[in-house]
């Protein structure tokens, strides 16, 4: 059976046209854009919020965009069990709607900051199934408010219940650092306690055409095909 | 009217005689701010014009040369390419974040006005020193600027250049760069299309933001006037850019507008008399119908220039889809006025005609300018003493100077890989992207060399010309065409016009011979502060292309073993300042011994054979020699564990600068090729050393390389916090 899967377009949403090709090319099934002002959702197995800066980012990044009409049908596309992946603004979104624990705030030296970055899984979950244990993936980031912060209590139920899905790390050859902005424990990646829902900084999507400087991205989507 | 109203709208009194002639009546205090946005510099190019003319704009795949929003090319296919560079100079001084930030606005606009999606972003900054905290202030809010709006609409930015030099202290340079990609049959342009037609007005509200700013940045400026003059500059909101930008491509491709003309300098008025003028009509604007932001007067209204706003001109029968897509994307959008045959604009307010005026008067009969000019005195040329110059100072030198440090600090603010199509990032040669969904990739690259062209701006343009022309070269990228942006003292200076007329010349010079023409540019003009001029900066962008983005070359080291050789000539008469420890004095030095003859053709030829050997899949990686000479190029080209060990008949041979200079690394194997190919070409190499594993090696002294490579990457962010 084919995998069905759709991409939300926010108002300033920049990334929406990068994850439908992302999309495309490697699941080869149906990809819908659903714009934020639809009231139905398809049946599809995976939904992506992309990257960008949706209504500005004003206010605070992804606060206006969780209240966009299509969330609920979002929510309940979650609440079925089935996969959403948010990327970057879309990871700030999730945790907005309160479908993923914790928030994003400014990176530690307050600056943007557009690199390749480098990051591992932490704990397993079927977004990384295809991924080794200790494999060191090469992804963009770009973001401003990319440093995933929560409370102590929160950190140990996102560890107890193995929610970690990726942590940055050192490149063989890189001299990045560790932790490039400056998140809890170096957190990459987090999912919901049933993990059908996936936030995370750096961009897959840009890291998996054979010009890219990297094909790692691939992983995520081969891990949930497979 | 009265004298000091005339000079304060930065018109001569010979000036507003020729209007008062011509109209035979007063002029009302619209038609007078309408004059002062159009006779400027900025608008009207009076002192320019003579010379640009001069310079080749045409040639088998420009589309569209100057004089439109953006240049385009052609690309084969039904693929076209629109480009230009502007700057927004005073703007960035006055108000480092949003000066620099609108810059980035005006520039994609100007490109996706011509129905061209916006593909790639590039900026050429230059600062003063790093000593003073006003340079850091500046450099600080105007990278934070450029990365602020470039990233939230979502354009990769691919490159540009970030120098640091004391002509600057007092008048830095943001020169922004933009290009993107349009269909060939669905190119727009200003020249409406029928008389009759709707003129329609899309974007942000108009507020009292950046009124003058056209006539501000064609001023000289003074210390005093800082804090006076920051309500002209504008505030940019790239979300509402985002949308426009969206809403706007989505009209054009839907056919439901005729033409569209974004309103930059000199706002509602500029776009409106520039529409009259391509399409030999005329304009009449209701300004009661204009959305606003808060209340205006009617000049104020016309000479503001609040961001993120075009006009349009639709058919009436569009109007009401034209509304709905600008509805979905929640964008302004108003009918404020009608194409006419009267060949006047006419704005009217308060059922009042404000201004009434023959198209003509503004646009034909705007003033142009032989202003006079000194021709340079020549410098002795002779060969610079290297020899007091130790092997070890200059390394220092070199990892001391902000100039020649790795600009990851800056470009690590910039989204460079946003719209999944970048395949060179900024810090290289030249920035390259793919052209979604082809095989087609796209080089650019940003280039000045002021020194050199404060020496001899003949020849110093040329060496500007060749250095992006070798930037694209060393990637397997051809080089195509070129926009320019003319940074310049003041010109009413006999021997700052002889530099611009000079420089004009030596970049038509050049770009006759590469068939690079220009197809769009820029002019800033009175870039001095205090009385002190800046040196000569005509910055240049270059675009070119590769068919098969398999062919390209990268800059980095590909292997441990692999050898290293050296094309092109030593330049020896060429003074390089950054070989003296002393910056002030160093430049001093420099500028007394003149410049040696770039010789083109031996440029073109090397070129040829890179191009070739690049076809061959002979070259491993490549970089273009330039100010750092050999050693600063093979710093750049370092890559996870690999370095280098080199023999010269003199260290020296490592710093000084090369005409058609390239350093390339080739696999063994492919040596004798190589090498047989370029004596056939006659093209002198020079095989230099080869990769080693974490070293650096110069003459069989050894180096510490991760102490160096250390530096050389970390180091700028420490100098300049």
């Amino acid at each position: 059976m084919s995998f069905k899967s759709a991409v939300i377009t926010f108002p300033g949403s920049n990334c929406d046209r990068d994850a439908l090709c992302y999309l495309k090319d490697l699941t080869k099934g149906e990809v819908y854009k659903i714009w934020h002002e639809e009231t139905s959702l398809p049946k599809v197995d995976l939904v992506i919020l992309p990257g960008g800066f949706s209504f500005g980012d004003y206010l605070r990044s992804g606060a206006m965009a969780s209240k966009s009409k299509i969330i609920d049908e979002v929510v309940k596309h979650a609440n079925d069990n089935r996969y959403l992946l948010g990327i970057c603004n879309g990871f700030q979104i999730l945790t907005e709607i309160g479908l993923l624990e914790g928030a994003l705030i400014r990176n530690k030296k307050l600056k943007f900051l557009g690199k390749n970055c480098f990051i591992k899984k932490k704990f397993k979950n079927n977004f990384n199934l295809s991924i080794k244990d200790n494999q060191i993936l090469q992804i963009p980031v770009a973001h401003n408010e990319g440093n995933f912060y929560c409370d102590t209590e929160t950190l140990n139920l996102l560890k107890n219940n193995e929610q970690i899905a990726f942590e940055y790390c050192k490149g063989e050859f890189s001299n990045t650092e560790e932790n490039i902005n400056g998140s809890i424990e170096a957190i990459a990646g987090i999912t919901n306690k049933k993990k059908n829902v996936l936030g995370m900084m750096p961009h897959p999507e840009r890291a998996y055409s054979n010009f890219h400087q990297s094909q790692d991205g691939r992983l995520i989507i081969e891990s949930l095909i497979s | 009217m009265n004298e000091e109203l005339i000079l304060q709208h930065g018109l001569t009194l010979d000036e507003f005689q020729v209007i008062r002639k011509y109209l035979n009546r007063d002029l009302s205090i619209e038609e007078l701010g309408i004059f002062s946005a159009m006779w400027n510099e900025h608008c009207c190019y009076k002192t320019s014009k003579k010379w640009l003319k001069k310079l080749p704009t045409d040639n088998e795949i420009v589309i569209q040369g100057p004089g439109e929003n953006a240049g385009v090319i052609d690309l084969q296919d039904n693929d076209g390419i629109a480009f230009k560079i502007e700057s927004h100079n005073h703007p960035s001084y006055i108000e480092p974040f949003n000066g620099s930030a609108t810059g980035v606005g005006g520039i994609l606009r100007d490109i996706f006005t011509m129905g061209a999606r916006p593909i790639a972003t590039l900026d050429s900054i230059r600062f003063g020193l790093i000593e003073t905290e006003k340079t850091k202030y500046l450099l600080n809010g105007v990278v934070h600027g450029i990365g602020h709006y470039g990233n939230c609409i979502g354009i990769p930015n691919i490159g540009g250049e970030c120098e640091f030099e004391s002509t600057y202290d007092f008048n830095n340079l943001v020169n922004a760069m933009a290009v993107g990609h349009v269909q060939k049959d669905k190119i727009f342009y200003s020249k409406p299309k029928s008389i009759g037609g709707l003129i329609v007005y899309i974007g942000s509200k108009t507020g009292k933001d950046g009124i003058h700013g056209a006539s501000m940045a064609s001023d000289v400026f003074s210390e005093e006037d800082e804090d006076e003059k920051r309500p002209s500059v504008q505030v940019g909101d790239p979300f509402m850019e985002k949308l426009l930008m969206e809403g706007c491509l989505e009209l054009m491709s839907s056919g439901l507008i005729e033409s569209m003309q974004d309103m930059g300098a000199a706002g509602i008025t500029s776009s409106s008399v520039e529409m009259a003028s391509k399409g030999n009509v005329g304009v009449y604007i209701n300004l009661d119908k204009v959305p606003l932001r808060q209340p205006l007067s009617a000049y104020e209204i016309l000479l503001s220039e609040s961001q993120e706003r075009m006009l349009a001109v639709i058919d009436k029968k569009n109007n009401h889809n034209v509304r709905e897509i600008l509805q979905k994307w929640q964008i302004d959008y108003e009918v404020i006025g009608e194409i006419t045959d009267t060949k006047r604009v006419v704005f009217e307010s308060n059922n009042k005609k404000v201004v009434d005026l023959p198209v003509e008067i503004i646009v034909d009969d705007a003033p142009e300018y032989d202003r006079e000019f000194y021709i340079p005195r020549k410098r002795k040329n002779k060969d610079f003493d290297f020899s007091k110059i130790k092997l070890e100072d200059m390394i220092i030198n070199l990892l001391t100077n902000l100039n020649y440090l790795d600009k990851s600090w800056v470009f690590d603010q910039y989204d460079s890989t946003v719209m999944g199509d970048t395949i060179r990032e900024p810090g290289q040669s030249s920035g390259i992207v793919k052209i979604h969904g082809t095989q087609k990739v796209i080089g650019a690259s940003t280039d000045c060399n002021p020194l050199y062209i404060r020496i001899n701006p003949y020849e110093g343009m040329k060496y500007t010309v060749a250095e992006s022309y070798r930037n694209l070269i060393a990637c397997n990228i051809n080089p195509l065409a070129i926009t320019n942006n003319l940074n310049f003292a003041s010109p009413l200076d006999p021997n700052i016009m002889g530099e611009l007329v000079l420089s004009i010349h030596g970049l038509k010079t050049a770009a006759v011979k590469f068939n690079t023409p220009i197809v769009s540019g820029n002019v800033s003009l009175y870039n001095q502060t205090n009385e002190i001029p800046i040196k000569p900066t005509p910055v240049i962008g270059m675009v070119g292309s590769n068919m098969d983005l398999n062919k390209i070359n990268t800059n980095k080291f590909c292997e441990i073993g692999n050898k290293i050789l050296i094309l092109g000539k030593q330049l020896t008469k060429n003074c390089s300042p950054y070989l003296l420890q002393d910056q002030k004095i160093a430049f001093n030095i420099c500028e007394f011994n003149d410049l040696e003859v770039l010789d083109l053709d031996f440029e073109k030829k090397i070129a040829n054979c890179v191009l070739e050997l690049s076809d061959l899949k002979c070259i491993m990686s490549c970089n273009d020699i330039s100010r750092g000479g050999i050693f600063s190029a093979l710093l750049k080209m370092q890559y996870k564990d690999m370095g280098f060990r080199v023999k010269v008949p003199d260290p020296i041979d490592l710093f000084c600068e090369y005409s058609a200079g390239y350093v390339i690394e080739i696999r063994s194997k492919d040596f004798e090729e190589v090498t047989s190919f370029l004596t056939k070409k006659g093209a002198e190499y020079h095989e230099i050393g080869e990769i080693i594993k974490e070293g650096i090696e110069i003459n069989s002294k050894k180096f510490d390389y991760f102490d160096i490579m250390n530096k050389y990457r970390n180091d700028f962010e420490k100098i300049i916090s």
